[in-house]
């Protein structure tokens, strides 16, 4: 059951790949270096980018019938989001025209409570928006905005940097007047081809020397892939021993349950069972023990697996922190699979014991106390 | 005719059991001849060779010189399945310690010879039920574990199991050897009453009120048969026992 989540996993990623990132390249503007409008027309000036969208992001809290709840608020534009990040749906309403600042479109978690699934915002409401700043000597104030709600998205899932559905998503203009924001926090860059993004993040580390951070999700989920494909071997070797030890298992239950029973295959035998008719009834007996086995093991795996799958795999760099979660990958393929292993484990056990059993001579048999 | 009459035959049966270095004879030459619809009982001391004699008729064990014929089969010619199929078809076991299955229900223990012959569910059943009234059961009994029953009950039913394939021969080794007076007697008259439908019997008993009820007391010593006495049909345990 490793085997599902780990799969869970590595899908998402490659989901995520066909999703978000594949041909995504964030730049991110530092303490040190701020991005401005020269650096938006470089990179729209390189051959490699298609098209490059400044955006604002701010952590923040707003105020809910459930309480405070934490946001990202992103000032972007539409069109580059949606390119970005496939599949992302209007549930209701609609995208506010690129000049009404104040017009948002939400999450679905942030339009309905995570826990219970309430409403919390609809269509026309307003949403205060409270944006911690930290102040000299460690002082937080907050800074207000009220914005109000003109779409909501579909539930999305997990998702490579932006997170759809905790965000609330406003003009590229509201930025600055709205969110009081006084540069980008970075560009979003969709390259013209998957195949061009190492060379474009080459390009930009080399003109920008460690100043901006870049992340490209091509390489983030590259690596993930890897990481995954790693467990994924040692689930497999996991795997390999626990089918040895499951046959050795098998194999002794078995041995102890022929032996024990040694006088009863001697009657059987006697009233005219064949030895393989009595190797058949032993192996069969194994079958049906792994399979109880395998069935319980089964089922206190998929728990497992869930339980794993819900706590996510989080993936941290510097500041920006990526948890994965992901529904284990469980398929009738791998629950046959499981099964197949199960009663080859009650075969390659039971072998033994029973070609035992079978070749005692039934007058050896029936003397057995 | 006379050939066909012969059910059993063993020539020269002699049976070497090694134990590491030490090799004893548990026969040393045994020839017999049983026909069919006789009832014969093996009387001899403890260790005398009986059970031996018994395994070897019933191809429960190979002997380690000469030959069984059962109803015409030489036994030595034949391969491990087919010895299977003929103690399948052409014998039943009775033993001492009863050796019914103690997770099956009583139904399901007389119906395993059936079972290994192959015969379709629906076929069973009935053959299951005469075998039972045969072996003067109680058909209530069939859905009952074989500990709810009593060691004479309990004997009926593997009585039953032994007749539920109609063979020709029916082996008991100290069939009565666990039971009281009255449960032996019941024992003896199935016995009796399946010899008179034909089958042939063969006991082992250390009971001279079981041996008198057969046809011939063979008497076992040292390995081999050593000489044949009447029964007294009087001392039968069926006529001593209220
Ligand atoms: N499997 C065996 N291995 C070694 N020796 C054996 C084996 N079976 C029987 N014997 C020996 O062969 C001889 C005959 O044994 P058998 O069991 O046939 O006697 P029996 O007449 O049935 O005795 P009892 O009346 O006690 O049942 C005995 O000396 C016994 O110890
Ligand atoms: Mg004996």
């Amino acid at each position: 059951m490793m085997t599902s989540v780990v799969r869970g996993y590595g899908s998402y990623v490659e989901s995520q790949l066909l999703g978000l990132g594949q041909n995504t390249v964030v730049v991110m503007g530092t303490s040190e270096y701020t991005l401005t409008r020269n650096d938006l027309d470089y990179i729209r000036g390189l051959p490699e980018v298609d098209v490059a969208e400044p955006f604002y992001l701010t952590q923040a809290y707003i105020q809910t019938k459930e309480g405070r709840k934490q946001v990202y608020v992103y000032a972007i534009d539409y069109d580059i989001l949606n390119k970005a990040i496939g599949n992302l749906k209007l549930e209701k309403g609609e995208y506010p025209s690129l000049t009404d600042v104040t017009s948002a479109v939400i999450g679905h978690f942030v339009a309905f409570s995570e826990s219970t699934g309430a409403k919390l915002f609809d269509i026309g409401d307003a949403i205060t928006i409270l944006m911690p700043q930290v102040k000299s000597g460690g002082k937080v104030t907050f800074t207000r905005a009220t914005v109000r709600v003109s779409g909501i998205f579909e539930e999305y899932g997990g998702a490579m940097f932006v997170s759809p559905d905790t965000g609330i998503f406003l003009p590229e203009k509201s930025g600055k007047s709205i969110l009081h924001m006084n540069s980008w926090s970075g560009i979003f860059i969709i390259v013209k081809d998957p195949m061009l993004v190492d060379s474009l993040v080459k390009k930009l580390r080399s003109t920008y020397a460690g100043k901006v951070d870049i992340i490209a999700f091509q390489q983030i989920a590259k690596v993930v892939s890897s990481i995954t494909g790693a467990i994924d071997f040692i689930a497999f070797s996991t795997s390999l021993s626990a089918f040895a030890v499951a046959v050795a298992g098998t194999a002794a239950t078995m041995i102890t349950s022929v032996i024990e029973r040694t006088r009863e295959i001697g009657v059987l035998k006697a009233l005219g069972f064949t030895d393989s008719q009595v190797m058949w009834m032993i192996i069969a007996e194994a079958i049906l023990m792994s399979l109880i086995g395998g069935l319980i093991g089964v089922t206190l795996g998929l728990g497992g697996a869930f339980v794993m799958a819900s706590r996510g795999l989080s993936i941290s760099s510097g500041v920006s922190k990526l948890v994965i979660k992901a529904p284990p990958k469980i398929t009738p393929e791998l629950i046959s699979y499981t099964m197949g292993i199960t009663i080859i484990v009650g075969i390659i056990g039971g072998l033994i014991p029973a070609y035992r059993a079978a070749k005692i001579p039934p007058a050896v048999a029936l003397r057995y106390e | 005719m006379l050939r066909d009459d012969i059910i059993l035959k063993a020539v020269n049966l002699k049976k070497a059991y090694r134990v590491g270095d030490v090799v004893t004879w548990g026969l040393r030459g045994v020839n017999l001849e049983v026909r069919r619809g006789e009832f014969i009982s093996i009387m001899g001391p403890s260790g005398s060779g009986k059970t031996t004699l018994l395994n070897m008729i019933g191809i429960l064990d190979k002997p380690t010189k000469g030959d069984i014929i059962i109803d015409g089969v030489r036994v030595s010619k034949l391969s491990s399945k087919e010895m299977a199929k003929l103690r399948n078809r052409k014998i039943g076991f009775v033993f001492q310690q009863f050796n019914l299955i103690s997770r099956l229900t009583v139904y399901e223990n007389i119906e395993l010879p059936l079972v290994a012959r192959g015969m379709k569910r629906h076929l069973r059943r009935r053959m299951v039920v005469d075998a039972l009234k045969m072996a003067a059961g109680d058909l209530t009994w069939l859905k009952k574990k074989p500990n709810q029953l009593s060691g004479g009950q309990q004997q009926r039913v593997a009585i039953a199991r032994a007749l539920v394939n109609n063979p020709a021969i029916i082996l008991a080794d100290e069939p009565t050897g666990a039971l009281d007076r009255s449960s032996a007697k019941a024992v003896l008259q199935t016995f009796v009453n399946v010899n008179k439908h034909g089958q042939t019997v063969i006991v082992v008993t250390h009971d001279p009120e079981v041996a008198n009820c057969s046809n011939r007391i063979l008497i076992i010593r040292d390995g081999i048969i050593v000489k044949e006495e009447e029964p007294c049909w009087d001392k039968c345990i069926i006529n001593t026992v209220k």
